[in-house]
């Protein structure tokens, strides 16, 4: 498949009838890895929702294309199938479905009627994808996320990104609630992946994941803009000085959404 | 009135004729005949029994039907995985399959009838001791007119090789309304037991039916009990199951329906031994108008008895379903202990569901007693994440009603009976 080409421009999001996400513009190529720096408040998690379609999540202006297909247009599941991929923040919890048959079933729906997986070959495959992982074989047959630590979660999220063949990966705060190992095993998931056919946009406020996966760009994100952009260098200065250099060349006094006016 | 009363009467001397039912039993008939004649027409708190009939029909000629597809199905996977099964239709005995090798073990499975000539003592002594003739409407209309019943005993230290099934099919040109199962498992034992309830037919027969199944769990035996309804509109269903457990014996019942009958049920063990055991688990998918008002009950009587009653159910349509669990613990049952979980989900605004825990404790000196209780529609944000992973509205919604039911089909111990509440699901579902 082409390499993806995805293209943010002008977005607005609201959530409850409150703009959260004020006009913004950003674009991502196959191969690029894009940074989303940004305190807690700013509007990060709000706009990888309304990517995914979250139907809390009202966008109300601007335009969002994956190879020239109109995103904002289709049902979330149709996004998935596009090749959006969203690792979550805070993913649901749904018992009595089993891990592998929820990934086999979201695999096949990827792969469209006719070109399922064999089953015989879905396992084998989850199974080193596990073990690469360092997630113990007893996850597949679990309920999808049930009582899972906040750490488990985090690691299932990735497990489905590394089956899924995505396209443009969004990963939401993959690192919170990791360890340093954990991350790790994250970050290599992630390169492991990168290739001129996937595109990331990865969403953190502590740049110690940038150290294991290196972006391309990085783009700061107050009052739900984008308010700086620039390569991996900004990442490094935001880590060594904080935000507030930042704020005061802006002249933002409190940088979340709501604050200003 | 008199008419109908004599017509009944006659037919009933005439089946004790025809199968030579032994003297007490023949009054046991009439006796019970009597109280369900003179039983009031009970007030329920949520149900409305005023306007239903309560009208007897015996049937006209012996019925012949044809099995239809679903029972046919079931009894050929039984046969496959060489169970034991007492197969009827229209409240006659079609067929009692039993193992070859099952026979040294001493197990007995008959029908009630010929049990109640060949074990005559062991028939006397326990029918009608767990679900009694006079303790409602529907067990005394039971213990009047049930045909084609069932009879099952384990000796002590038996351990049943697999699973022993009663299918009772009605194809709506019978009369069908009385299925009866007695089982016995003595000390020690071990038995697995179904029943699955079958209507083939455009109608189901008769206006008032009712079931009636009695479970004697004798000290330290060990019984799983399976039953599964699948009741149509048209008339009333009263199913009546009841345990006995004796020390240390555990009995875990599964129970299913899926339907859009108007249904009073209740599952209950009396766990009058000490060290006893229950678990109910039950699922329930309503559609359509279906009224279902069960009660899963637990009556600890005996000292460190543990209970655990789980109910999942689905509405959709215009059903209404009252899910009861009731614990009552009695004064020196010390040490026991009980946990209820029921969750409702309703897929449309139209349905209802009632979810209501029960528990009395007549003793201070207990375990934990716990229960949660919900009822609500389908979580948006679960339907959210599996299709944000390409998986379709309406698949998501199935997966997810199915993880909401698959750990109570699964705790169905026959192959055979798991497949059919499988597509009995399956096919409500897709719709
Ligand atoms: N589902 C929601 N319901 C109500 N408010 C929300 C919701 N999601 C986000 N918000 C609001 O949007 C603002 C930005 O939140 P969020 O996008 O989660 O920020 P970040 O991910 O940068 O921490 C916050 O004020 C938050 O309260
Ligand atoms: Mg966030």
């Amino acid at each position: 498949m082409a390499s993806p080409h995805f293209k943010i421009t002008g977005l607005k999001v609201a959530v409850e009838d409150k703009e959260i996400v004020k006009g913004l513009d950003l674009e991502i190529r196959g191969g690029e890895i894009h940074a989303i720096m940004g305190p807690n408040g700013t509007g990060k998690s709000t706009l990888a929702s309304a990517l995914m379609g979250h139907p809390a999540y009202e966008v109300t202006g601007g335009q969002v294309t994956l190879d020239g297909q109109d995103v904002l247009d289709m049902a979330v599941d149709e996004r998935a199938r596009a090749g959006l991929f969203l690792a979550m923040q805070y993913p649901a919890e749904v018992p009595g479905v089993s891990n592998a048959n929820f990934i086999r079933t979201a695999l096949n729906a990827r792969l469209g009627e006719g070109n399922e997986i064999p089953v015989i070959k879905f396992h084998r495959q989850l199974q080193e994808k596990m073990k690469s992982l360092n997630i113990d074989p007893s996850f597949a047959e679990r309920y999808l996320n049930e009582g899972f630590s906040g750490g488990e979660k985090k690691r299932n999220e990735i497990l489905q990104m590394s089956m899924l063949n995505p396209r443009i990966v969004i990963l939401d705060e993959i690192d919170s609630g990791l360890d340093i190992d954990a991350l790790k095993i994250v970050a290599k998931a992630v390169n492991d992946l990168r290739s001129p056919d996937v595109g990331f946009l990865i969403i953190t406020h502590y740049q110690r994941l940038l150290e294991y996966i290196v972006p391309d760009f990085v783009h700061v994100m107050m009052q739900g803009r984008i308010v700086r952009s620039g390569g991996r260098e900004l990442a490094q200065k935001l880590e060594a000085n904080g935000y507030d250099w930042l704020k005061q060349e802006l002249g933002i006094e409190d940088e979340t959404v709501g604050a200003e006016a | 009135m008199t008419q109908e009363l004599s017509t009944v009467q006659s037919w009933l001397q005439e089946q004790a004729k025809a199968h030579a039912e032994p003297e007490w039993l023949r009054q046991m008939r009439e006796r019970a005949w009597e109280a369900f004649q003179n039983a009031p027409v009970v007030r329920l708190e949520k149900t409305d029994l005023s306007r239903r009939t309560w009208d007897v029909v015996p049937p006209a000629v012996a019925a012949v039907a044809e099995t239809g597809a679903e029972a046919g199905q079931l009894i050929q996977s039984l046969t496959e995985q060489s169970d034991a099964y007492v197969y009827v239709r229209d409240g006659q005995v079609v067929q009692v399959r039993v193992p070859a090798d099952w026979s040294e073990t001493g197990v007995i499975v008959a029908d009630l009838h010929s049990a109640a000539q060949q074990h005559a003592d062991l028939v006397q002594q326990y029918l009608g001791q767990v679900v009694s003739v006079e303790e409602s409407k529907w067990s005394a209309l039971n213990a009047a007119v049930w045909q084609s019943g069932l009879f099952v005993y384990v000796p002590r230290r038996v351990s049943v090789p697999g699973t022993v099934h009663y299918v009772v099919e009605d194809t709506g040109s019978g009369v069908g309304i009385a299925p009866r199962a007695l089982v016995i498992a003595d000390a020690e034992s071990r038995l697995a037991f179904a029943e699955v309830h079958i209507s083939s037919g455009d109608k189901p027969s008769g206006p008032v039916r009712s079931h009636v199944l009695e479970v004697i769990a004798k000290s330290g035996a060990q019984v799983t009990v399976v039953t599964n309804h699948a009741f149509h509109a048209g008339p009333t269903n009263f199913s009546t199951s009841r345990a006995r457990v004796e020390n240390d014996a555990s009995v875990d019942w599964v129970f299913t329906d899926v339907g859009d009958g108007f249904t009073v049920g209740i599952v209950e063990s009396d766990l009058v031994g000490s060290g006893s055991r229950s678990t109910v688990r039950a699922l329930g998918l309503g559609y359509g108008r279906q009224h279902l008002d069960l009660t899963a009950s637990m009556l600890h009587r005996g000292k460190y008895s543990i209970s655990d009653i789980v109910m999942h159910g689905v509405l959709r349509g215009r059903a209404n379903s009252i899910y009861r669990s009731s614990t009552h613990i009695f004064k020196h049952a010390v040490g026991a202990g009980s946990e209820q979980h029921d969750r409702m989900l309703v897929l449309d605004g139209t349905a209802r569901a009632d979810a209501i825990p029960m528990l009395l404790i007549d003793e201070n000196d207990v375990q934990r007693c716990g229960h949660a209780a919900s009822v609500g529609r389908i979580d948006e944000s679960q339907i959210y994440y599996l299709m944000s992973r390409g998986i379709s509205k309406s698949e998501a919604m199935r997966m997810i009603i199915w993880g909401h039911l698959q750990p109570t089909v699964d705790a169905i111990p026959s192959e055979a009976v798991r497949t059919l509440v499988r597509s009995r699901v399956d096919e409500e579902l897709s719709e």
